[in-house]
């Protein structure tokens, strides 16, 4: 099997124990299934109908059966809460999460990989000490924390930014809306790259650490490079698979993230969604948010693993094998 | 000539100090071989970094070192790389067969040298690279492969015409064979020898292999725990070696010969 | 021992010790002491602060040295009982002469404040007037007394609410933020702790199993830790929390069940690396039986590892739990530093700008993760020499 046959049947395989354990999280509980997938509000008319949609009265194979093939065309079932369909409600609130998630971590590694590259330049700096004690930081700050202190600081005290909300009520037209956009995803986005940088950083300054003592860096020394070719084209360059393992490794933590982010800024996404949903037991909508996380992250690593494979020459070439 | 004058080179770990050279007086000619051969740990290595001045963080170098009449002690890094590593005196590593970016095609780390040193447009480095691996016998269209598609006696021949595209004056070959079959080393030894002899390089071949030294080179050096401890002529050390390590060394070289 | 001269064993000593004793000495962590959101008595002193006055048999009288403007509110309350046929009375004493603000008869129970218009009526105000202009008309010093004979029983406490209490003020429901934030350490420790056990027992079996058995087992085990790693954690565990409950026990218990795998992984390959070990193969070839070896000589080899790992991996779990409790999926009455932080979001602590409740809680999961990210450190090292080098 290639790389690439391999990686993909790996994401399948991650994929289907995704569904298999949402399937069994919202039926294995304890109490009865009807409950957690009908709402009890309803009439028992209504409930039997919902039952048989849902087949809650036919055996668990089958169910599981129907199941995946209602979450595979993203059929997630009503909302109790809103009524609407739970696809709907996700579709309107994952770019919120993407673009949230998306921006911080562009912020998080470039200020992380720039910062670490520094950091292993210059051995014992100044940079490097920042480096360090962010490092430490970002294991043991936890995310909320810091954000309800940047909410107290910039938006009570000093109000440079609104305290809660996606846009303002009423939301602006046209490039005002834009403006208005990015005004509210701020100082969220600057939360999570703050949390974020200092663990990427010392990754990235540890593994510059290593590069740079090994063989082929002292061979490209002797060669009289100038100090940023052998920065960038040599070391760097050989960082750059294994960091892109990093974004890969770094994405579940992130939607984590979003989810706290989220509450704590009152952010239209799918993370509050799951919350909310959770806190008020509608569970179709939990189940479907749920999944929809999983599957996110789950591609980001089929596409992290892309890029690792495009990036490293030993898994995009080997022609020796005849590939 | 490169002449080196009291060097003397301590590496600190930790609180640790080790002294790998300890006073180091050679010179080693132009346009001959001279080879430094010495037991494991004896400093050769450390005698090759301190002679491209390429010092791990906490080691420090004193003494001299003169090459052609210019002193490389009293240049500063950024003259280092400009005029002296590579244009003055290449090298070919310990372990070439890890020595090279693993990332980068063998054209890019061939021809990087030669647009850098040498003013070449990217087009012109990559032919002139091509037609360096074509001296050592590998195809010329080679310079398209990355090091891990190729043997360890392939990346080996790749590294000398790595270390010649510059026209150096020197080529300091560090245990250029270890890791390598019998075969190959052979093939290496015979092609560094004969690339440097049509050029006129002076090659400096460090080896802890006694036998594969008084083969190729005109002149040997012998380290003993970072002094040199011999020195001269090849056969002339062969017939009366200078010190009691040498003759030790010698001694075991003939016992190894003379086994069926 | 050079652990001793490591700041962190110390600090983490001394947390345990707070949290254990805080709740002893102090009291009650869930009562209501203040109005909300008082400030921290060091905070701001021209304000006046609150004052809670008690009388017993034993103490009959108290005495307090006012220097504020009076305070915003007034509150008697007590039980007491007298001997048969006897009355007696509680007075306020002050500058300006004395004031009965009570009179005891037989057995009873009181309940006066300030704002009721009888009281008011009785200290002889109109019903609109507030009676603590007139009981503090002075600043000076004040004495509340019983005068009569000898109570049977006496409890009665008279509550002055000004706007500042405590170490670190008070939150929305008036509780005291420091006893809050005592009460929170043991939670925090204890989820910490126990979580991370139950996650290195677990990853430890898997590791050392799938390590020695190999085959099936091993690529079983490997793949649901890569199965799992690849999963969103926090949504996962809300989703977990949010269905199966989410007491103290429940809470580590799926904690523990969903941080095992980078355990597994560490004791995986250092039980690979030993499976090839001489004395192994011939403890093997002797016969010895899987759990033998595994047991006696593998898990020891493992320890000071698993040791480092263990506290490496507290803050990990400390986080979670914060996270979980942030995001209000904990119990209410479990009362943890993310809660707390939980409930100074949710009840409006920005509006009132009562930092004293944000921070203690933050800066202590802070200040818990620092200290065992230390501590794993210096045992890291202890484990593996190799790591001075590389670690700055
Ligand atoms: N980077 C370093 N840091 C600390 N000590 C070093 C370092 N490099 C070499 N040494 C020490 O310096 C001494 C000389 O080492 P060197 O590598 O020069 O020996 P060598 O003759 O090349 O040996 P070999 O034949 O095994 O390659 C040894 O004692 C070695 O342990
Ligand atoms: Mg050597």
């Amino acid at each position: 099997m290639t790389y690439w046959s391999r990686r993909l049947l790996g994401a399948l395989a991650v994929l289907f124990a995704v569904l298999a354990l949402n399937f069994a999280l919202f039926r294995l509980m304890p109490g009865d299934p009807v409950t957690s997938l009908v709402d009890p509000r309803f009439s028992p008319e209504a409930k039997e109908a919902l039952s048989r949609a849902y087949g809650l009265d036919r055996p668990l194979g089958e169910q599981f059966l129907l199941y995946l093939k209602q979450t595979v065309t993203f059929d997630f079932g009503l909302s109790f809460v809103s009524g609407r369909p739970v696809w709907q409600e996700l579709r309107d609130r994952l770019p919120h999460t993407v673009a949230l998630s998306g921006s911080a971590l562009v912020l998080a590694g470039t200020m992380g990989t720039a910062l670490g590259v520094a950091a292993a330049r210059r051995r014992g700096g100044a940079v490097e000490r920042v480096v360090l004690a962010a490092g430490a930081l970002s294991f043991s700050f936890p995310s909320f924390f810091l954000q309800l202190l940047l909410l107290l600081a910039f938006a009570v005290l000093w109000p440079l930014f609104p305290l809660r909300g996606s846009v303002s009520v009423p939301a602006p037209q046209g490039a005002a809306f834009i403006a208005d956009y990015l005004h509210h995803l701020a100082l969220p986005v600057l939360s999570l790259a703050l949390l974020g940088f200092g663990s990427w950083a010392l990754y990235v300054r540890n593994l510059m650490v290593k590069i740079l003592g090994s063989e082929p860096l002292f061979l490209a020394r002797a060669k009289g490079l100038p100090e940023p070719v052998l920065l960038w084209r040599h070391a760097f360059r050989t960082a750059l698979p294994p960091l892109l393992t990093l974004i890969l490794l770094s994405l579940p933590g992130l939607l984590s993230g979003a989810v706290i982010t989220e509450t704590v800024f009152s952010l239209h996404g799918v993370g509050r969604f799951l919350l909310e949903s959770i806190q008020g037991q509608d569970y179709p909508a939990a189940g479907g948010a749920f999944y929809l996380l999983a599957l996110v992250t789950v591609t980001s690593n089929v596409l992290a693993d892309l890029a690792y494979g495009l990036a490293d020459p030993r898994i995009r070439v080997d022609r020796r094998k005849g590939q | 000539m490169i002449a080196a004058r009291e060097l003397r080179l301590r590496y600190r770990t930790g609180s640790r100090q080790v002294t790998a050279l300890d006073g180091v007086d050679v010179t080693f000619g132009e346009g001959m071989t001279t080879a430094v051969v010495g037991e494991s740990g004896s400093g050769k290595s450390s005698l090759v970094t301190a002679l491209l001045r390429l010092l791990p963080r906490g080691a420090t170098l004193s003494g001299t070192i003169t090459v052609d009449g210019r002193d490389i002690t009293a240049l500063s890094e950024r003259e280092l790389a400009r005029s002296y590593r590579w244009t003055t005196v290449s090298l070919v590593l310990q372990g070439a067969m890890n020595a090279f970016t693993p990332v980068l095609t063998l054209g890019r780390q061939i021809a990087e040298v030669l647009e850098i040193h040498r003013g070449l447009s990217r087009q012109e480095a990559l032919i002139r690279s091509g037609s360096l691996l074509e001296e050592t016998g590998l195809p010329g269209a080679w310079t398209g492969r990355y090091p891990h598609e190729l043997s360890g006696g392939q990346k080996q021949r790749a590294a000398v015409a790595m270390a010649l595209a510059c026209d150096p004056l020197y080529l300091l070959a560090d245990e250029p064979t270890t890791a390598l079959d019998v075969i190959t080393q052979a093939e290496i030894v015979i092609l560094l020898k004969s690339l440097t002899k049509r050029r006129g390089l002076g090659l400096i071949l460090v080896t802890h292999d006694l036998a594969l030294a008084s083969a190729v080179a005109d002149r040997l050096v012998v380290l003993q725990e970072g002094r040199v401890v011999d020195e001269g002529p090849t056969e002339e050390i062969l017939a009366s070696p200078g010190h009691p390590h040498t003759a030790a060394l010698l001694g075991a070289l003939r016992a190894l010969e003379a086994r069926p | 021992m050079s652990l001793l001269r490591r700041w962190s064993p110390w600090a983490l000593l001394l947390l345990a010790l707070a949290g254990l004793l805080g709740p002893i000495l102090l009291g009650e962590a869930e009562k209501t002491v203040a109005p909300p959101f008082s400030r921290p008595l060091w905070l701001d002193r021209t304000a006046p602060p609150t004052v809670h006055l008690h009388l017993s048999p034993e103490v009959r009288e108290k005495t307090l040295d006012w220097i504020w403007e009076p305070p915003a509110g007034l509150a008697l309350k007590g039980t007491y009982r007298l001997p048969p046929g006897t009355s007696g009375k509680i007075v306020w004493d002050g500058p300006s002469g004395p004031v009965p603000l009570a009179s005891l008869t037989g057995a009873g129970s009181l309940s006066l404040d300030g704002r009721d218009i009888a009281f008011r009526l009785r200290l002889g105000l109109s019903p609109f007037q507030s009676p603590l202009e007139t009981l503090f008309a002075d600043r000076g010093s004040y004495r509340l007394a019983y005068e009569g004979p000898e109570p049977e029983a006496l409890s009665v406490e008279l509550h002055l609410s000004g706007g500042r209490w405590g170490l670190l003020g008070t939150d929305q429901r008036g509780r005291d933020v420091f006893r809050l934030f005592l009460a929170g350490i043991s939670v925090s420790l204890l989820i910490g702790l126990a979580a991370t056990l139950l996650a290195t027992l677990v990853g430890t079996s898997a590791g050392l199993l799938s390590g020695y058995l190999g085959g099936p087992v091993d690529s079983l085990v490997m793949r649901l830790a890569d199965l799992l790693l690849a999963l969103p954690l926090l949504p996962l565990l809300m989703v977990l929390a949010g269905l199966w409950g989410r007491g103290l026990w429940q809470l580590v218990l799926i904690l523990g069940l969903f941080s095992w795998m980078g355990t597994a992984r560490t004791v995986r390959s250092l039980t690979l690396s030993l499976r090839e070990a001489p004395f192994v193969e011939n403890l093997r070839a002797l016969g010895a039986p899987t759990w033998y070896i595994l047991g006696r000589h593998l898990l020891p080899e493992a320890l000071p590892v698993l040791l480092a790992t263990v506290t490496l991996g507290v803050p990990g779990a400390i986080l979670a739990e914060a996270g979980l409790a942030f995001l209000g999926l904990s119990d209410p009455r479990l009362l943890s530093w993310g809660r707390m932080l939980h409930e100074a979001h949710g009840f409006g602590a920005f509006t009132a700008g009562a930092w004293w409740i944000l921070l203690p809680p933050g800066l202590g999961i802070v200040f818990v993760c620092l200290a065992f990210l230390d501590l794993g450190r210096f045992l890291e090292e202890k484990a593996d020499p190799r790591l001075r080098e590389t670690l700055p």
